[in-house]
């Protein structure tokens, strides 16, 4: 658990990020094309005040702020747990084929004329698309040898989504151009369609999906020396291994399906908290949680006010804010 | 590949209305504005190109429309005043100023919703319906429109002169679009018809199916489309299936995309080697003119005729 560059406490650590957290959330709610007073900022989340104003905090602004902060906080720490596992620094949350079985799912949904009909039909296809080629991707690797090895696991997550991603653009290519137009708005991710409903989804899948993930913490340490050195250790390896992989991959696919695909977030902010505090997953989990809630937030009200009301992709500012705030942190040499 | 294709559908998509079947499905009334307190007679029911009925309690005073063709319509009726906010897309004098709430697909809901419009024009084709959704559950009815062929403009220019309480315009706006078309069709009845090829787009190829309203235009222009045959919308051609059917006049649409221009396409070899290139056929068509399926298509006709048939316009006046 070496790196760490700042010696903070891990209850200072959360504080720190939780109130950046917060303080994302609120800017949020505060900032976005119709520009507001703080005081009409209060009333309006009282319920006060002008009817329009209470419409946009209420029902546009303050859920897609907590969407944004919870699919960023679900990514980063699915991508931690997934670097952890496959103790690879390239892994993130969509390394198993979740995010193109997910497009998989949204694309049947778009073409089919489905997603047209029932509101809920793009994101509950997505969430079967990213459940089932995580299944495929679990049954290939355990179809290799006794158990679950990650490599084969790792290759098995990179073919499907070769193959998943060729059968997108199969469909794709016989389909219309209004619905490749969907499909490719879907793939770029946004959180324009958050509502209190997906809100309430994702709580109820994320509050006790962070639970296992937070538990596994210290069995997720051990796995990051190596899966026989976790043995010896008393980690039941095969059990954490399975949990966090098929907890992780659930997290994401629940993220992916309400928002689409969002890059950068599960794979970088997990390294730059590891970068500032160590690795040890007890603190960083929760920490890197935090830290995507915050990073999302920011970069979703940025993408919604950059260009006044036409809206950025949010992929576009995650990366482009992103990227050099990191390499700026990786150029900084290391306390320890 | 992949980004050939993404290439080709935001030119596809930014060129004209949008491509697919209509979703027509039962009648499910949209959210009428909760004040009602207009009376029963002024109330107005007009069922969209979704099949929804969008109940008003009277003429919308309030417009935002999404589809840039149909905000022309709008100002075709006389009823620009109405119009509160307008797309990024939007280039009309009389919208220009007015507040942008965005894209026509992905506007920003907030922008919209601060402008009260009792009134939104949204497309249909959209497949994701994001936008419709969100505002109908905040009390904004919504109409959908499809814009693919003339039929869907004389359509949607009665559905507008309904929702805005502006029946007479309408009927007066597509009687004299009747009239332009006619025109058009008669002026060049007994010409000889050229085979055309509409370049759209040309890396890839698309063109215009016979089922849009420019493959239409083109055939009362006194023109042929060479892939008139094609089922398709927008059909994407192969560069030599051009070659083999070999049209007489390729009629490019300028001022879009600066690919479409007339050096690059004499530059590139396979179009370069065309018949009608090689032998100096071709014409342009103002695109902006012929990327907006509204009031203007009796306008947008008579450019086509004017370019398939210089000699022909240039002794008729209007």
């Amino acid at each position: 658990m070496t790196g760490a560059r700042l010696a903070w406490p891990v209850g200072v650590r959360l504080a720190v990020l939780g109130a950046l957290a917060v303080l994302a959330i609120l800017a949020g709610i505060r900032l976005g094309v119709v520009s507001l007073t703080t005081r009409a900022l209060f009333d309006a989340i009282a319920g006060r005040g002008d009817p329009t104003t209470v419409t946009i905090i209420r029902q546009l602004r303050a859920p897609r702020a907590l969407q944004a902060a919870l699919v960023g906080a679900a990514l980063a720490v699915s991508g931690a747990t997934f670097q952890a596992l496959l103790r690879n620094p390239l892994a993130e949350p969509y390394i198993l084929g979740v995010s193109s079985g997910a497009a998989a799912g949204a694309v049947l949904a778009v073409v089919t004329g489905w997603a047209v009909r029932f509101v809920w039909a793009l994101p509950l296809a997505a969430f079967a698309g990213a459940v089932l080629s995580m299944l495929v991707v679990f049954r290939i690797a355990f179809s290799v040898g006794r158990a679950l090895d990650t490599r084969v696991l790792l290759l098995a997550g990179v073919v499907m989504s070769s193959f998943l991603v060729a059968l997108i653009w199969l469909v794709l290519n016989f389909a219309d151009t209004e619905s490749v137009r969907s499909a490719i708005f879907w793939m770029m991710g946004s959180h324009a369609g958050a509502s209190w409903r997906s809100v309430g989804i994702l709580v109820a899948c994320f509050v006790p999906a962070m639970a296992v993930l937070f538990s596994l913490a210290r069995a997720l340490n051990l796995l990051a020396i190596g899966e026989a050195t976790a043995a010896y250790l008393g980690a039941s390896v095969e059990r954490t291994k399975l949990l966090a992989f098929a907890t992780a991959t659930l997290l994401t696919a629940a993220s992916v399906s309400v928002s689409g695909t969002i890059g950068f977030v599960g794979l970088v902010v997990p390294h730059a908290v590891r970068l500032l505090w160590g690795s040890d997953n007890r603190a960083l989990l929760p920490c890197a949680a935090l830290a995507g809630a915050a990073f999302l937030v920011g970069a979703d009200t940025l993408a919604r006010t950059l260009a006044g009301a036409n809206e950025l992709p949010i992929g576009i500012v995650t990366a482009l804010v992103g990227v050099p705030c990191f390499v700026r942190l990786l150029r900084q040499p290391r306390a320890v | 590949m992949p980004w050939r294709m993404i290439a080709t559908v935001i030119i596809a998509t930014a060129i004209v209305a949008c491509a697919s079947e209509t979703d027509a499905r039962g009648a499910r009334s949209t959210a009428t504005s909760a004040a009602s307190a207009a009376t029963a007679d002024s109330t107005l029911h007009v069922t969209d190109d979704n099949g929804h009925v969008v109940t008003l309690p009277g003429p919308a005073h309030r417009v935002i429309s999404l589809i840039p063709s149909a905000t022309e319509s709008i100002i075709a009726l006389g009823a620009s005043d109405r119009i509160v906010g307008r797309t990024r897309y939007d280039v009309a004098p009389q919208v220009a100023s007015l507040p942008n709430v965005g894209g026509g697909i992905d506007p920003s809901v907030e922008a919209i919703v601060a402008l009260h419009p009792d009134l939104v024009i949204a497309w249909n084709t959209d497949k994701r319906q994001i936008a419709r959704a969100k505002l109908v559950a905040l009390g904004v009815p919504v109409f959908t429109m499809r814009t693919e062929d003339t039929t869907d403009v004389f359509r949607g220019i009665a559905n507008l002169g309904k929702l805005l309480g502006r029946d007479t315009s309408a009927r007066r706006v597509v009687a004299s679009i009747h009239r332009d078309l006619d025109e058009v069709r008669r002026s060049v009845a007994g010409q000889p018809t050229p085979s055309v090829f509409y370049v759209v787009y040309n890396d890839p190829p698309m063109t215009a199916g016979s089922k849009t309203f420019i493959g239409q235009l083109l055939g009362i222009a006194g023109g042929r489309s060479i892939f008139a045959d094609l089922d398709a919308l927008w059909p994407q051609v192969p560069l030599e299936e051009i070659i083999r059917r070999d049209p007489d006049l390729l009629v490019v649409p300028i001022g879009e995309f600066k690919t479409n221009s007339l050096e690059h396409l004499r530059a590139r070899s396979g179009w370069r080697d065309l018949r009608a290139v090689r032998e100096g056929h071709v014409v342009t068509v103002p695109s902006d003119l012929l990327s907006r399926p509204g009031a203007n298509i009796g306008e947008a006709a008579r450019a086509l005729r004017t370019a398939m048939h210089p000699t022909l316009a240039a002794g008729v006046t209007r």
